[in-house]
């Protein structure tokens, strides 16, 4: 198992895989880019996922997502090589703070779970579009 | 290059042509449905709508539902998170035209968003002489209400496409928009 301090950066070998809706000029990767003032935008409907493959298996100990007008949140991990067989972790509703950033640290919830995938599911919002700006997980 | 997708509710009393409109429009006008055949429960139909000189697109899912009061219950779960709303009577019934606010109300409770794009089409205008809502009364009905008021025919094909690509066109700005509020928060 490998140790790092901020496992879901690209610069650590995470990158996003796969991610529902399609703006290219706010594409998925814009969430992990280490850069924040970019971001991913979904592009209409809900449901809206994406899914962070890490560079092997981790414990984490707290992720922290950056996100604007999201409601409900699911957060799935799975430990399998490829990105299958999920199992969800922890949901959450964030409360609305209107067009401010909304900073979430799931904690408790996720102390101590192993992951080499992680999947956001976003099942509602406070509005037509979200946007994510950054994920980051320690471990 | 971006593509949207829209859940496109479209509601209004049994017969004034919402499966109709929906048919002609999917179909680029080619697909009148001349027997009536009541819709029972939501059918969703996709749509592709382009958005005129910028290379984007929408993807309408546009959520024929039935307009008798008995699927009702069934159908309007459905409706949850809508993205735009199409409300259709019909010009020679005013009953259908006197439902809309009900309609308007229903769907609007199901948005969690300050906005939702709607349209309100009065459909049938080839039946002159039968016409018993007034124009300027629906315009200023629509007005009032915060939708754009359309007028078709989809028996003399006219107008069918208008409120489809309005409706497009109002959440593809609301989208623009969204996303400078985005920028605008780094
Ligand atoms: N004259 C005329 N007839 C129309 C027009 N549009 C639809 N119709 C006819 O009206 C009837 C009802 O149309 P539908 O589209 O099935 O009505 P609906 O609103 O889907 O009705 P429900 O499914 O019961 O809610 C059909 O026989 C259509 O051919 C129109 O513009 N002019
Ligand atoms: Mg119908």
């Amino acid at each position: 198992m490998t140790k790092a301090g901020d496992l879901c950066l690209s610069a650590a070998g995470a990158r996003v895989i796969l991610a529902t809706s399609s703006d290219e000029r706010h594409p998925a990767e814009h969430i992990m880019d280490g850069n924040p003032e970019t971001f991913w935008t979904t592009t209409g409907m809900f449901p809206q996922e994406f899914i962070i493959s890490l560079s092997g298996v981790f414990k984490i100990n707290k992720i922290t997502i950056h996100s604007s007008l999201v409601k409900n949140l699911r957060i799935e991990t799975s430990i399998s090589k490829e990105p299958v067989n999920f199992e969800p972790c922890t949901e959450k509703v964030l409360i609305f703070v209107y067009l401010l950033i909304y900073i979430c640290f799931l904690l408790p919830q996720l102390s101590g779970i192993q992951a080499a995938h992680l999947r956001f599911v976003i099942l509602s919002a406070y509005d037509h579009f979200v946007a994510v700006y950054s994920v980051s997980g320690d471990t | 290059m971006g593509k949207l997708t829209a859940k496109c509710i479209v509601a209004g009393d049994s017969s004034v042509g919402k499966s109709t409109l929906v048919q002609l429009f999917s179909s680029n006008g080619s697909h009148f449905l001349k027997n009536y055949s009541m819709t029972t429960g939501i059918d969703v139909v996709m749509k592709t709508v382009q958005i005129p000189d910028t290379g984007d697109s929408i993807e309408l899912f546009l959520c024929d539902s039935p307009g008798k009061a008995v699927f009702s219950d069934m159908t309007e779960m459905q409706w949850d998170q809508p993205g735009c709303f199409c409300l259709v009577f019909d010009v020679t019934n005013e009953a259908s035209f006197s439902s809309c606010t009900k309609w308007l109300q229903k769907v609007r409770s199901k948005t969690s968003s300050a906005q939702l794009p709607a349209v309100l089409v009065g459909n049938k205008t080839d039946l002159s002489d039968r016409r018993a809502v007034d124009k300027l009364e629906a315009q200023e009905w629509a007005v009032r209400h915060g939708l754009v008021y359309f007028e078709t025919s989809a028996k003399d094909l006219e107008n069918y496409e208008l409120p489809f690509q309005s409706l497009a066109k109002s959440f593809y700005h609301m989208y623009q928009e969204r996303v400078e509020n985005f920028k605008s928060l780094v």
